[in-house]
């Protein structure tokens, strides 16, 4: 699946939809692999909201091309270690349904 | 400003209504005085049901014909207004303006409040559960790892902030605690626990600005109060210890004011986490980076030190009534550069202040510069 937003004029990426790149003011982006990525940091937060995991283990990971994404590890991981995003995960429960999306898994 | 308390009988309303009389009183000026009310605060229809806040604060005045709207900025709505009531005078379109920030966050239970909070950030943050905290826990965490810094130092900004607290008759906790009490108390988003993080408060403050000559004897002027903001999604700035909006806010800030972080002698930092802190300090040159954490552990943020930081007791103990804290911010100052503390709480011959307020985790930061006459 595609992960990543990549800036069609500039080539600058970012997990955040947007509707501009902050780097070029581009509009339009293509869908790419996120690639491999490194843990820069973890927390396991105990505090959640409603319809959220508690504990929810975090992590900030910088994948390649500059986009940094936090999300929810899918297993127990460390800073330093190499990951991906998987998806499609149950991520928190709405009066809508559930909310899926990506987390962090170690590389296989 | 209010006594900032974890829950306040009176309504978010009279609590403004408070404030803004006690600011009125303070500058020795009546509502008619006054023609234009700037009102920070984030979240009333969520906490509170309330809308139409500025015009139901003037109505409790009895002011009609005043200029008046809210300002939201999240966690900075009360620097927001707090700006915007300068930005007012000094642009001559108001005389003199009200600037009134408030929150009531006890009418909300704490897994509301975390929702109400955490419905700041981006869409992809929102989906992981990410919370404010957990942002802290992830700043912490790089941080603890990247310098020498300990979990005993993160622990030691919260005791001071206690301690700076503790002869605060604003404050909502007058309570020391010691490093173990902080190692003690529950995990919130490792490494932060309950003692690294804020609390909910309900509290409004408020003050006056005015141009020229001022009533009070004793003025206070505004050297500065400048804003910036970073990216909305915390993950798109690439170093995860770095808060540019902070940085950008100081540096227009020294620009405008003619002074530098050199010439500061106390400041109000945004401690919604122990880490902020830090982070905050490195940002505005108060601290070098990755160093800020040797300033708290060898004393030189406390009280008597070479620059208090937060001699208020910051947000982790004065409180975090969130529209209401910038302006708090800006009173602590006021009060510390007229010299009307009492001495257990005052910092000497203080001349130049620095207060920095903070929305979210750095979507949106106002540093305010002040000056006295000492």
């Amino acid at each position: 699946m595609t992960e990543l937003l990549e800036c069609r004029d500039c080539g600058h990426r970012t997990f955040y939809e947007k509707h501009r790149c902050p780097e070029c003011g581009g509009a339009e982006f293509d869908g790419v692999a996120a690639g491999t990525g490194e843990l820069l940091s973890v927390t396991t937060v105990h505090v959640t909201p409603d319809g959220v995991r508690e504990p929810n283990a975090l992590g900030l990971a910088a994948f390649p091309g500059g986009a940094n994404v936090v999300a929810q590890l899918d297993e127990t991981l460390s800073i330093g270690d190499g990951v991906r995003l998987v998806g499609d995960r149950e991520l928190r429960a709405t009066d809508d349904g559930p909310l899926r999306g990506v987390r962090l898994a170690a590389v296989e | 400003m209010t006594a900032f308390a974890t829950a306040d009988d009176r309504s978010l309303l009279d609590l403004l209504l408070v404030a803004a009389e006690r600011a009125l009183d303070d500058a020795d000026r009546d509502p008619a005085d006054v023609d234009s009310v700037h009102v920070g605060n984030m979240a009333a229809e969520a906490f509170n049901r309330r809308s139409g806040l500025a015009n139901a604060l003037v109505g409790g005045l009895g002011m009609t014909g005043v200029t008046a709207r809210r300002v939201e900025n999240t966690s900075a709505s009360g620097a927001s207004a707090f700006q915007s009531a300068v930005a007012a005078v000094a642009s001559g379109r108001s005389e003199r303006a009200l600037a009134v920030g408030g929150e009531k966050m006890s009418a909300a239970d704490t897994a509301t409040a975390t929702e109400i909070i955490s419905r700041i950030t981006h869409d992809r943050e929102y989906e992981q559960g990410v919370t404010l905290p957990s942002f802290g826990g992830l700043a912490a965490a790089a941080y603890l790892r990247e310098t020498d810094a300990d979990r005993r130092d993160l622990a030691r900004v919260a005791v001071k902030n206690h301690a700076n607290a503790y002869a605060n008759e604003c404050a909502q906790f007058n309570k020391r605690i010691d490093v173990g009490d902080v190692l003690a108390s529950p995990s919130v988003a490792s490494p932060l626990r309950l003692y690294d993080c804020c609390p909910t408060s309900d509290g409004a403050a408020a003050v006056v600005v005015e141009a020229g000559a001022a009533a009070t004897d004793d003025p206070v002027t505004v050297a500065a109060c400048e804003s910036a903001t970073g990216t909305h999604a915390v993950a798109d700035r690439t170093d995860p210890l770095e808060i540019e909006s902070v940085r950008v806010a100081g540096e227009r800030a020294y620009d405008a004011a003619g002074f530098g972080a050199d010439a500061i002698d106390l400041a109000c930092i945004h401690d919604a986490f122990t880490i902020l802190e830090w982070l905050e300090m490195e940002e505005l040159g108060l601290a070098p980076e990755g160093r800020a954490w040797e300033r708290t552990r060898d004393g030189l943020t406390d009280l008597d030190g070479e620059l208090p930081v937060n001699p208020g007791g910051g947000l982790k103990a004065r409180g975090h009534p969130l529209g209401a804290t910038g302006i708090s911010q800006v009173i602590e100052l006021v009060w510390q550069l007229r010299g009307d503390l009492p001495d257990e709480r005052a910092v000497d011959g203080a001349s130049r202040g620095l207060a920095v307020n903070v929305a979210g985790f750095g979507n949106n930061a106002v540093c305010t510069l002040l000056e006295g006459d000492a």
